[in-house]
């Protein structure tokens, strides 16, 4: 989303825009990896071992497409 | 902007402070739930209730707007038709343009139209009589968000074929391909899940909770007006400062809820401007 757009109107992309693509990235990390984590634990009879990891991958992916997205670019 | 119906409706037990000793029983989502005029008894369905008068005084409200405004267009404009070519104006200059480019302009009647249309479904909370926003019910900002969910995909796959919208929204570039198996669910789950429900739950739940303030301090106005309170004038006139308090409280909160819708509107086009941007421009 930063190809063209970027380029015209940088300064006047909306902020609530941005904060509504960060939730949505953020909130889509954890939920997915969080849910896989549960799964894991669920599946491999772990109670709260695979949960936090998968949180945790998920924020750090959710925080790495922000950057690509919208910091480096 | 007297109280609301519903709320003086549900006060109706003759509670008030300093009275008989009840408590205040403040509103509560009952108030989106109106009983149906006619039910069919569909599971799920709430029947056709008042969310079904309001949808369409707003509609016919936003219908009569453009006709009014626009029937004897001329090249000086009057004053309904400079309102109307103003409203384009500004949607044109503040959503199109600033997200699509000229290419939006293509988009304009749509973002107008459902700009429009929100502001006067959001307003009906605030005609005497309806008092019942529209968007307080899940399922009009659902089917909207749906309606917008579903024209950003035909956009993209008409722009980019098929493949070339999936893997615009799925693949981001600039990656390395080992990341990819971690980013690409999150990209996935984030564009077709969530940016959606996002979407609809912003307009929802914001009116949803604006309405709900506006009613307490409704309710509240009227659990505290008792000038003929049992525990003397004393009281009495106290009682009707505290309802004044409240109504004052009522009409700022009314005023502030007046340009929350409008804000909300304006960000729901916002969006659906942004949204449809994406998908023309593609890949990352």
């Amino acid at each position: 989303m930063n190809g063209q757009r970027s380029a015209k109107s940088d300064s006047q992309e909306s902020p609530n825009a941005n904060a509504a693509t960060l939730l949505s990235y953020l909130l889509g990390g954890l939920a997915f990896w969080g849910g896989v984590g549960w799964v894991a634990d669920w599946a491999l009879g772990f109670s709260g071992l695979f949960l936090p990891i998968g949180l945790g991958v998920g924020l750090v992916g959710s925080i790495y497409l922000i950057y690509i997205q919208h910091v480096r670019s | 902007m007297g109280a609301d119906v519903n709320v003086v409706a549900a006060s109706e037990s003759g509670c008030h402070i300093f009275g008989h000793g009840c408590g205040f029983e403040a509103p509560g989502v009952g108030l989106f739930s109106p009983t149906p005029w006619l039910d069919f008894g569909l599971p799920g369905a709430a029947g056709v209730n008042k969310y079904y008068l309001v949808a369409a005084v707003a509609l016919i409200i936003a219908a009569a707007f453009w006709y009014f405004t626009t029937r004897r267009a001329k090249v000086v404009p009057g004053r309904g038709q400079s309102m109307a070519e103003m409203l384009v104006g500004f949607l044109r200059d503040q959503v199109t343009r600033t997200t699509m480019g000229k290419e939006g302009d293509r988009f304009l009647p749509l973002i107008v139209t459902l700009f429009l249309f929100i502001f006067c479904m959001n307003i009906m909370g605030l005609i005497p009589g309806l008092q019942l926003p529209v968007t307080t019910s899940l399922a009009f900002p659902a089917v909207l968000a749906l309606f917008v969910f579903l024209l950003w995909n035909i956009v993209g796959i008409r722009r980019h074929g098929f493949g070339g919208h999936i893997k615009a929204r799925l693949v981001p570039g600039g990656v390395p391909a080992w990341i990819l198996p971690i980013v690409v669910p999150i990209e996935a789950l984030s564009n077709f899940v969530i940016r959606p429900a996002t979407h609809m739950i912003r307009l929802f739940a914001t009116m949803f909770a604006g309405h709900l303030l506006l009613a307490l301090f409704a309710a509240a106005g009227f659990y505290m007006f008792n000038p003929l309170s049992q525990m003397g004038a004393l009281y009495g006139a106290l009682s009707v400062g505290y309802s004044a308090i409240a109504l004052v409280g009522f009409l700022v909160f009314t005023a502030f809820e007046l340009f929350i819708m409008a804000v909300q509107a304006y960000v729901f086009v916002l969006l659906t401007s942004i949204y449809l941007g994406e998908a023309i421009e593609g890949a990352h």
